[in-house]
Parts: C-alpha cells; sequence; structure tokens
C-alpha cells in the first residue's frame, strides 16, 4: 500500500471519529448554525458595510462562515491534537513505521473535509433563508478563503498545542481565542458600529482578514472578495504558525494532566 | 540471529544526573527476559532506548542488528510496542483500532487472529470506551503485535490492574511464549517476572543488581535461610559457633544464625548435637521469598524517583 493511500485511509479514519464524538460534532457543526440563526433573529434588517447598506442577515452568514472556519480548523484541532498527545497515541504512533507525515496529514484533510460541509451548510442555510444568492464570484471567493483559513489555522493549532500541557488547557484556550478574535474582527458585531481602534488592533490577526474577505464575497456585487491584503494577512499567520510547529511540535506527552507516575 | 537485543555499557543521562550508569546484558531469540525494579530504578528509560524514543550517553545498543538512536522505518517494521501509558481512542472498534495499526506495517498479521491471540475475540465489535481495563490493556498488546515484529516490547503491562485482570494477562503472555515470541518485559511485580520471564534482570538505582533465572536467583541472591533454635540446655553457643565456623546471634531464649547453604550448616550443627548427646529444640529454617530477596535488593534505591524523561 502506498503513503498516499495510507494517509487516505487515515484521514477516513480521523473522520469517522469525529462522527461519532457528539461534544465535537455539536460544537463545530451544531453551534455554528446555532449561532447563525441566534444572530439573526437578534439583528434583522440592515448594516453599512464599506460605506453602503446591506442585508444583516448576509453579513453574518458571511461573518459566522469565517468565525466557523476557526473553530474547526484552530479549536478543534488544538483539542484533539492534544488529547491525542497526552493519550500518548501520538508516541505510539511515532513507534510503528507509519511516517509522520501521514498523521499529519489526517488530521489537516480531516479539518479540510468538515470546513467544506459545515461551510456548505451555512450557506445554504443563508441561501434558504436569508436570501443569500450564489453566483461563480462568491464561491471562488469562498473556495479562496476556505484552503486559505485551514492552511493558516492549522499551522497556528500546531504550533500552539506545545502550549497547551493538557487537553483541559486546549479546551480553554481554543474556543476562548476565536471568541475574543471574532469580537475583535467584527465577526459577532457588524463593523458599522465597532470602535476604530477595536478594528485596527483586529486588523493585526488572521480572522480579522478571512473575516472581511468573506465579508466581501458575500456582500459585495460582483466581487469575490479575494484581496492581496487579505490573503497576505492570513498567509504570514500561516507560514509563521508552519514554522513554529516545526521547531515546537510534541509528540510525546507534555505530562502534567496525564497519569504519568511511575518509571 | 539468536541475540535480539544487546546492550553493552549503557549510559543514559537527563541533564546533570545520570541514570543509568551502564548496564549490559542480551535478550535472546524465542525468551521472554524480565526487567525488574522499583520505580525509578531505570527500566522505562531502558525499554525506550531500546525503543528508539531516547537517546543516550554512551555505550552501545542494538536491537536486531541495528542502533535504535538511528531507527529506520524497515527497523520499526520489525518491532513492536506496548507503552506504558497510551489511552487508545474510545470512539473506535477493537476490530477497527487493530486493523487501522495493521494498516501501519509491511506484512501485518490476521487482525481477526490477533484479536483472538489476546483473548477479545467476544468484544471485536465493541467500542474501546466500553471494555475493561484488563481488556483495554489486551488491546494495547493486539496493538504491539499487529505488525508481527520480531521483538515485542512490553512496558509494564499489569500496573494498575486488578488480579483477575492480572491473571488474564499472564495467560494472554504465556500464549505469546508458546508461540516462540521474544518478549521484553518490564515490571515491578518479582512474582511475575517470576511467572513469566526466562530470564530476570534486577536493575536498582540504573545498575544492574542480579540476572538470572529465578532458580538461579533464588540461588545466588543472598538467598540465606534464618535457622533457629532453642538455647536449651547442654546447647554450648561458642562450641556451635566454632563448629559452623560464624557465631550464633541471639534473642531471647533462641539463637540463630544465617546460612547460604543450608544442608551443610545442619549437617554440621546435627552432628554436633548428636556427637555431645544434646536434643536440640524447635529447630527452624526460614527461608525467605524472593518477593523479599527482591525489596531488599531493591529497597536501597528508594527515595530517587526517576524524572520523567523526555
Amino acid at each position: 500500500m502506498s503513503d498516499l493511500s495510507l494517509a487516505l485511509a487515515q484521514t477516513r479514519f480521523a473522520l469517522r471519529g469525529y462522527l461519532r464524538n457528539p461534544s465535537a460534532l455539536g460544537f463545530t457543526a451544531l453551534f455554528p448554525i446555532l449561532l447563525l440563526l441566534l444572530f439573526n433573529a437578534i439583528f434583522h434588517g440592515v448594516t453599512v458595510f464599506n460605506g453602503t447598506s446591506v442585508r444583516a442577515p448576509a453579513y453574518y452568514t458571511a461573518s459566522i462562515i469565517s468565525y466557523e472556519i476557526m473553530l474547526v480548523s484552530f479549536s478543534s484541532l488544538l483539542v484533539r491534537v492534544t488529547t491525542n498527545r497526552e493519550r500518548g497515541l501520538l508516541k505510539r504512533f511515532r513507534g510503528t513505521p507509519m511516517p509522520s507525515w501521514v498523521y499529519l496529514f489526517s488530521e489537516i484533510g480531516r479539518t479540510l473535509v468538515v470546513v467544506a460541509a459545515t461551510v456548505a451548510v451555512l450557506v445554504a442555510v443563508g441561501a434558504i433563508f436569508y436570501h443569500v444568492t450564489l453566483s461563480a464570484h462568491l464561491v471562488a471567493g469562498l473556495v479562496t478563503y476556505v484552503v486559505a483559513g485551514v492552511f493558516c489555522f492549522s499551522a497556528l493549532a500546531l504550533a500552539l498545542t506545545r502550549l497547551c500541557q493538557t487537553a483541559d488547557a486546549a479546551s480553554a484556550i481554543g474556543p476562548l481565542a476565536a471568541t475574543i478574535l471574532a469580537f475583535l474582527s467584527g465577526v459577532f458585531i457588524p463593523v458599522a458600529v465597532m470602535p476604530a481602534w477595536m478594528l485596527d488592533l483586529g486588523r493585526v490577526f488572521p480572522l480579522e482578514h478571512l473575516a472581511r474577505g468573506l465579508q466581501s464575497a458575500f456582500l459585495v456585487p460582483g466581487s469575490t472578495g479575494i484581496t492581496g491584503v487579505d490573503l497576505a494577512g492570513m498567509l504570514a499567520w500561516g507560514v509563521a504558525g508552519l514554522i513554529a510547529a516545526v521547531r515546537l511540535f510534541r509528540w510525546e506527552p507534555l505530562g502534567t494532566g496525564a497519569p504519568r507516575a511511575q518509571r | 540471529m539468536d541475540c535480539v537485543v544487546s546492550v553493552e555499557g549503557l549510559r543514559k543521562s537527563y541533564g546533570e544526573r545520570e541514570r543509568l550508569h551502564g548496564i549490559s546484558f542480551e535478550v535472546h531469540a524465542g525468551e521472554i527476559l524480565g526487567f525488574l525494579g522499583t520505580n525509578g530504578a531505570g527500566k522505562t528509560t531502558t525499554i525506550e532506548v531500546l525503543e528508539g524514543y531516547r537517546p543516550y550517553n554512551g555505550g552501545t545498543v542494538s536491537v536486531l542488528g541495528v542502533d535504535p538512536a538511528r531507527a529506520t522505518r524497515s527497523w520499526r517494521n520489525r518491532i513492536g510496542l506496548v507503552l506504558q501509558e497510551c489511552e487508545l481512542d474510545p470512539v473506535y472498534t477493537v476490530r477497527e483500532t487493530v486493523s487501522i495499526f495493521a494498516r501501519y506495517f509491511r506484512h501485518p498479521t490476521n487482525v481477526e487472529a490477533t484479536i483472538e491471540a489476546v483473548g477479545l475475540s467476544a468484544k471485536i465489535h465493541d467500542r474501546v470506551g466500553q471494555l475493561s481495563g484488563g481488556q483495554k490493556r489486551r488491546l494495547d498488546v493486539a496493538v504491539g503485535l499487529v505488525g508481527d515484529p520480531e521483538i515485542l516490547f512490553l512496558d509494564e503491562p499489569t500496573t494498575g490492574l486488578d488480579p483477575l485482570a492480572r491473571r488474564e494477562m499472564w495467560t494472554m503472555i504465556e500464549g505469546l511464549r508458546a508461540a516462540g515470541k521474544t518478549i521484553f518485559l518490564t515490571t515491578h511485580y518479582m512474582d511475575e517476572a517470576q511467572h513469566l520471564a526466562d530470564r530476570i534482570i534486577i536493575l536498582r538505582a540504573g545498575q544492574i543488581a542480579a540476572a538470572g533465572t529465578a532458580d538461579e536467583l533464588s540461588a545466588t541472591l543472598g538467598y540465606r535461610a534464618t535457622v533457629s533454635l532453642d538455647a536449651g540446655p547442654g546447647l554450648d553457643v561458642d562450641q556451635v559457633g566454632t563448629a559452623l565456623g560464624r557465631a550464633l546471634g541471639a534473642s531471647g531464649s533462641a539463637v540463630h544464625f544465617t546460612s547460604q547453604d543450608v544442608q551443610a550448616d545442619l549437617t554440621t550443627l546435627l552432628d554436633w548435637a548428636r556427637d555431645h548427646d544434646v536434643q536440640l529444640t524447635n529447630l527452624q529454617v526460614v527461608q525467605p521469598s524472593l518477593d523479599e530477596v527482591f525489596v531488599r535488593l531493591a529497597g536501597d534505591a528508594a527515595g530517587e524517583p526517576e524524572e520523567a524523561g523526555r
């Protein structure tokens, strides 16, 4: 069996595990849909984006999709990889002939599939309930930002596993980081009503670029939303994350939470 | 190849502290080697060097003719591991777990047969999360066996198991022995090593304190019996001591001496009693169990916990 088919088998295996994990499913699939419904129940009507008046539901569809991309590729991946490391599973994998890249491929492949599926559901909800119209421009923007977002946030998650000594720590850091960045990036609150300094601060981080890009794709007619600034803002973080991950990633339990005990 | 593992003068330090002070041993094809020691003796450090997880500071190490510090993929195809702490993902079934690991190896064994070998056939479709502690541990062994390894490393396979689960694990390992598997087994239970291992190495504070079969350890290792008897009338303690070549100790109305060769010493004692027409009373020979030997031997290492090495 070639390594590529092994990598695909490992990815299917990881996906099967994801589908059997109710808390992961609820957190990454149900929760964003609920958020979208809730935000649109609270803020219906219009808001201002790029100086023009736009429908709030379309704004939130784009925003929640950006949030979802970060939840799956950053928060959920961080928790999953940290958990597997602290269980001693990564160490066990390293003791088999399976190449290391196969495991990382499977986790990122799983992430990409879950993001694609949940984003499709969110777009469908937007199209059915919130007058979002699909166009070639929108699809091009979505695909570009999904790929860039998964790359950027997965790399950051793998780097940050080093800071998470336990799965509990990962479960706290992952969602917390996503939620705070969501507030700073005009995801939960429309940019039109946010203080300028907060938007400036948000611009430092990748979620702002992902959210802004997707909002442009959804709200600006005839635009893919793809801009050099937004792509560069994400890719820079992604590359930095990748370099850090290569240096920092550990396959053995870091320890404090695991029942490590005697040797 | 008869010698599966060959270790010569192995040294390993964590920072400033040396944990293994130059140990040497071999594991032969088809045998179970019991690596026995208290917590902190260096068992896991040693096994992790052999498994290729840890670099080492001195000596030579060869596992299947390869230095584990330069582990290659083809070498990993030939070894099987059961780590001391590994929690397999609870959402998969027994069969799925063994099957995915089977895919990592070039020449895996039959998945059902491997599950059968560890006695989990009845649980093959159960989720890992539903298994008992002992069953999870045996599944872990199945995962270690599925690559059809030439040597299996078992790091404390029964630690934390209840007595029944421990017995089941023993039965399973006996089955592996019958199948001719070469196994490196660490444990901190003397009875486990005695029961399962062909040869035993006792590690103490990073050094080999004793090595041999269980019988050899019993014979050589200060297997000193204590002989005691009442200091009755006519018993001349000095004369007896002279005859035995060592002084007798006294406690209360009894006297005692330790003996490495009980048969010879008793003959001397009984001959003396017959020649002097003395009736010996309450003559007793107390022999320490191998467990006591181990505790006495390993006990000196207490208070030197080993750090979780990285």
